[in-house]
């Protein structure tokens, strides 16, 4: 990835984790407050418009930042408490616990993400905490995969061999040799979890299978927003063009570091 | 018009005046064309005997006739039955049938095609979910002669004419259905001014005149083609581009971007759907009287009406809506006021108010509604969150109890039994609610067993008070619904079930 | 090789096997009465239980899975809770119109990925754009794409149907008119991804010994393009095409719920939202064969085409 890439998915990142963090500050208005001037236009005292109970659509825009980031790192982070150790076992110690590792993976990562998240959310049902543990669920086979290629590349070489001979414990050795040298690629996979997150979480929302209104969640605003392309477009696309920027945003992060 | 005049005439209230209301057109009517109809399809079955889903009842009253037919007050008018006389104690019903009609498939329609029709819905091992409807007032019915068929009932039954002018009363070719079986689903054979030639699910119905259709004139149009539409503001593009000529259930936000075009019509409803809320009287918090009037005093309904129907809908103070003739408009709800709603919740018991799980519907009404309820239930401190439910599995769960508080609609039935009974009667197949009243019970059975409508009247006035004071559920609002439709379609018209009829649509030149 | 691939293949049975238990009982688990579901508002008490014997709702949930299993080996997937519609014929109608926006969706990402990579103007003057356009590709979401299609097409424009899906038999332009906008909001992940698959092999190749000599004999740049390194380096594409499957059944559910094509997509997140049980499971075991079934043949290809390269399984 270039150079500017890398700076604007930096600077993306930085504004929608300020949008997250100063929500309350920065909203011109109380996003959960209805109205009587249902989607109306932009104007001077709503920005991107009003959506189809008279809210304003900025202030949703913004707040929904928050649900978005939640999701995306709580998910990356079960992916990642899921994956990590089973790439490290299976990478490190091989044989016959990573036969049946690698076949368990193998079958997950052949399973669609989007569709099994689709299967597991109408489930359990749609809520925050819900979402995170599914979504972490989808992405830990990937996670496995690529840090258990790394450990096995790290295994063979020279300073791990070495450490073996000295005669350090297992968990030693992992902890001092093999965990510094795969947490890049982990750091650059984590953003990438979360990009992916944050993409599929937006897509069952947009599927009907989000975070239940009024919660002010991007996927699920474009999806209500739909019904009204002819009225405020605004409703749909200000919502949508905030899931892509941030998705893409951490994707770019992630791929320059891989 | 040769029909003979049934005591059943009372009880219509306007007489046929208004049937001809629409053709009064200084137009002529002209033959041809294809209309194209853009429709979110629910449909599973074209076979009337199991139909219960809403937009099926499109279609079925284009391939079918009913032995009676609603007038756009919801009058009754004759249709396969060209008259009727009732007996003395109302307990026995002669139908005089229309002659020379013959059903798609070439067999006539008579007397006894009538009997197997009803007879079919009544067999319980057919299982038809009319059944529950016709079983408990239909002793038998008799065939007289090749056009004339009595149906004796069990009581007095002023409610059979309207059950006969829906899907009780759509006639199925009994050679068909019996050759055909569960193929009849697909491929209805009736006696309508139309012919289904083609369903694809999820696609589109082709349908095409019938030129042997008995009503003389009729119909105008070749053919009509029903395409399902994802949603609305697929309609109204598709409305925009001539590709259909007729979109429905639109609701007042849906049609802003189409007022006021030169080459489009709207024609709003006239009695809308009505909305209310509804919760178990028995459960827990909702078995207390003062609880319940504390969350109706906290509901905004004009402003629900304002927000969700921008204020082209009407506030409900009772089931009933202005321009049906059992409405009442001393029959009043519980007034917005928040003040009031605190103080009764901590009479009820809960300074601090309460937190409940309000149920969902995955559908834009109910999504709009309850997050309105919920912002003015905060403002008197009752928390509600709203739990979302997959709209085809919301109301088993209404039924089975698992859901308690949930908004709920329901269209208007052509007789008030129709839909009083069934919600409000402890007997009521859709009483949700569990709502039990020995009073209301009483005065809903005399007035389903009476012919006279200034009785009924006072009786129902009685019975809508009554619920409406005991708060199973708090009357919300009545709402606006248009259909569009292209500039040179002619002669539609609402009847107040919802159900738009095409039967007698034409296109004038574009 | 042959065995390896047998093997491989028999390895599918106990997956599917496992798959379709586990998504039997989760969702007899988790979901309530069909019955009631099936029949709607207007249905009374009675027909809900005479409903309930029929489906055998009132038998253990093991014997209702032996059932279904037992059927399905015979191809009868049962009926629809919702629709009363033989599920194999509902799916059999649906899958022609997933297949063909998938088919056409691969063959414009595929064939614009490569073309775009492989002339030699437009790989030195626009790498950067590519770069950008492969990064809109793989990190917009499809819903983003489609709406925003149909808000510029449709609603402003008014070129093109906003959705829906009309037969061929129809006419086959306004086929092909309802297939644009789905195409492009499908094909733009691809695009993304095999641009960059390909790219890199690409430049692999190029650097390889035998096109330098092509070079020096004086071919052209463009002969020398398309001629020698655009086949070597069009393979990883293709297995990637296999692998992908997963991917592109989630996008064709996302595409064809927003243009509400009626494929295999939409019959699946309509059977989730009806809680279509019998629906759900064929699709949901119909995905999961599909895509373990792409897996092995992109294995295969690959084998084939690389013959150092071995399973290791």
């Amino acid at each position: 990835m270039t150079r500017p890439g890398l700076w604007i998915g930096f600077l993306v990142i930085a504004t929608v984790v300020t949008l997250a963090l100063l929500a309350p500050e920065l909203a011109p208005h109380d996003p959960y407050r209805s109205g009587v001037d249902m989607l109306d236009l932009p104007s001077r005292a709503h920005p991107l418009g009003t959506d189809d109970l008279g809210r304003d659509i900025l202030s949703r825009v913004i707040h929904g930042a928050r649900t978005s980031l939640a999701i995306g790192f709580g998910a990356a982070m079960v992916g990642m408490v899921i994956g990590v150790p089973i790439g490290l076992i299976a990478g490190y110690f091989r044989g016959r616990l990573d036969f049946v590792l690698v076949a368990l993976i193998d079958l997950f990562i052949a399973l669609p993400g989007l569709v099994l998240a689709l299967i597991i959310t109408v489930m359990i049902g749609p809520s925050v905490r819900n979402l995170v543990l599914v979504l972490g669920f989808v992405m830990w086979p990937a996670i496995a995969r690529l840090v258990r290629g790394q450990t096995l590349a790290v295994r063979e070489t020279v300073f791990v061999e070495a450490a073996r001979a000295v005669g350090g414990s297992q968990g030693w050795i992992i902890r001092r040799h093999v965990w510094p040298s795969v947490l890049p690629v982990v750091a650059a996979q984590f953003a990438i979890s979360v990009s992916f997150a944050i993409f599929t979480s937006a897509s069952l929302s947009f599927l009907g299978l989000g975070i239940p209104p009024p919660a002010a969640d991007w996927g699920g605003m474009v999806r209500s927003g739909y019904d009204y392309l002819a009225i405020n477009p605004l409703m749909s696309l200000a919502p949508g063009a905030a899931v892509t920027f941030t998705v893409m945003g951490f994707y770019v992060i992630g791929a320059s570091f891989k | 018009m040769a029909w003979k005049l049934g005591r059943r005439q009372a009880i219509a209230g306007l007489g046929g005046s208004l049937l001809l209301g629409n053709a009064a057109h200084a137009e002529t009517p002209r033959n041809g064309g294809t209309l194209n109809v853009g429709l979110a399809s629910d449909a599973k079955t074209y076979d009337p005997i199991y139909s219960v889903q809403f937009t099926e009842r499109h279609v079925l009253y284009l391939v079918f006739n009913t032995l009676v037919k609603y007038a756009p007050d919801f009058s009754i008018q004759p249709e396969l039955a060209a008259s009727w006389e009732t007996s003395q104690d109302g307990k026995r019903i002669v139908f005089t049938l229309q002659q020379g009609v013959t059903f798609h498939d070439g067999t006539p329609f008579n007397a006894d095609a009538v009997k197997w029709n009803i007879d079919r819905r009544l067999d319980p091992t057919v299982n038809s979910p009319q059944r529950e409807l016709l079983a408990p007032v239909i002793a038998s019915v008799e065939v007289l002669d090749p056009h004339r068929v009595a149906f004796n009932l069990t009581k007095p039954s002023p409610a059979i004419f309207s059950l006969l002018g829906e899907r009780p009363g759509f006639m199925v070719s009994p050679t068909s259905w019996q050759k055909l079986g569960k193929e009849f689903a697909e491929h209805p054979v009736g006696t309508g001014a139309f012919v289904l030639k083609e369903w694809v699910r999820g696609s589109q119905v082709v349908l095409e005149k019938n030129p042997n259709y008995w009503e003389k004139g009729l119909p105008y149009l070749d053919r009509i083609v029903v395409r399902d539409l994802a949603g609305s503001v697929v309609g109204v593009q598709r409305l925009l581009t001539g590709e259909v000529d007729y979109v429905g259930e639109l609701t007042a936000s849906d049609v802003r971007p189409i007022e006021g075009k030169p080459d489009i019509v709207l024609k709003p409803i006239k009695v809308g759907r009505w909305y209310f809320l509804q919760w178990h009287v028995n459960a827990p918090p909702f078995d207390n009287a003062k609880l319940r009037q504390a969350i109706a005093h906290a509901i905004d309904r004009k402003r629900l009406n304002e927000i969700t129907m921008r204020g082209q809908g009407y506030v409900s103070d009772s089931p009933t809506p202005e321009g049906l003739w059992w409405y009442d408009p001393t029959v009043k709800s519980y007034d917005y006021d928040p003040a009031k709603a605190k103080a009764l919740l901590a009479e009820a018991g809960y300074p601090n108010g309460f937190e409940y799980q309000l149920s969902t519907p995955q559908v834009a009404i109910f999504q709009q509604i309850n997050q309105l309820l919920q912002e003015q239930f905060a403002a008197v401190g009752i928390k509600v969150t709203l739990q979302p439910v997959a709209s085809s599995e919301w109301y088993a769960r209404v039924v089975d109890g698992t859901t308690n508080m949930t908004p709920t609609r329901w269209t208007q039935r052509a007789d008030p039994d129709g839909l009083l009974y069934i919600l409000f009667d402890s007997k009521g197949f859709a009483n949700t609610m569990k709502y039990r009243n020995d009073k209301v019970d009483a005065l809903l059975e005399e007035a389903r067993t009476t012919y006279d409508i200034g009785t009924r009247k006072r009786l129902y006035r009685a019975a809508q008070q009554q619920i409406v004071t005991d708060l199973p559920m708090v009357p919300l609002i009545f709402g606006a619904e248009y259909a569009a439709l292209r500039g040179n379609v002619r002669g539609f018209e609402w009847i107040p079930d919802q159900i738009p009829r095409f039967r007698e649509l034409w296109k004038a030149r574009a | 090789m042959l065995r390896l691939i047998v093997r491989r293949a028999l390895m599918m049975i106990p997956t599917a096997l496992l798959v379709s238990a586990l998504l039997y009982f989760s969702v007899t688990f988790l979901l309530g009465s069909p019955a009631v579901m099936m029949l709607g508002q207007d249905a009374s008490p009675q027909a809900v239980a005479a409903l309930n014997a029929k489906y055998g709702f009132d038998q253990p949930v093991v014997v209702q899975y032996a059932y279904w299993l037992g059927a399905a080996l015979q191809g009868d997937l049962g009926r629809s809770y919702t629709t009363q519609q033989s599920v194999a014929k509902a799916i059999a109608v649906c899958i022609p119109v997933t297949l063909e926006l998938s088919f056409w969706s691969i063959l414009l990402a595929t064939s614009l990925a490569v073309v775009l990579n492989t002339i030699p103007a437009a790989r030195w003057l626009i790498t950067r754009a590519t770069t950008a356009v492969n990064l809109v590709g793989i990190t917009v979401p499809n819903f983003m794409l489609g709406i925003s299609l149909i808000f510029l097409f449709s609603v402003v424009l008014g070129w093109l149907p906003s959705t829906g899906w009309v037969p061929w038999s129809e006419g086959v332009l306004l086929h092909l008119r309802h297939m644009i906008m789905p195409v492009l909001t499908l094909s733009s992940y691809y695009f993304g991804v095999f641009s960059i698959v390909y790219r890199a092999e690409f430049r692999d190749v190029v650097q390889r010994m035998f096109i330098r000599v092509a070079q020096a004999k004086g071919l052209g740049e463009w002969r020398v393009a398309f001629r020698h390194a655009m086949p070597n380096a069009i393979l990883p594409v293709i297995t990637f095409v296999g692998i992908s499957t997963g991917q592109l059944t989630g996008g064709a559910v996302v595409t064809e719920t927003i243009f509400s094509m009626p494929g295999t997509g939409r019959l699946f997140v309509a059977a989730i939202e009806g809680r279509d049980f019998p629906v759900m499971l064929a699709i949901g075991m119909l995905i999961v064969i599909g895509v373990v079934l792409m897996n092995l043949l992109a294995d295969i290809a690959y084998t084939i085409a690389n013959p150092q390269i071995r399973f290791d399984a």
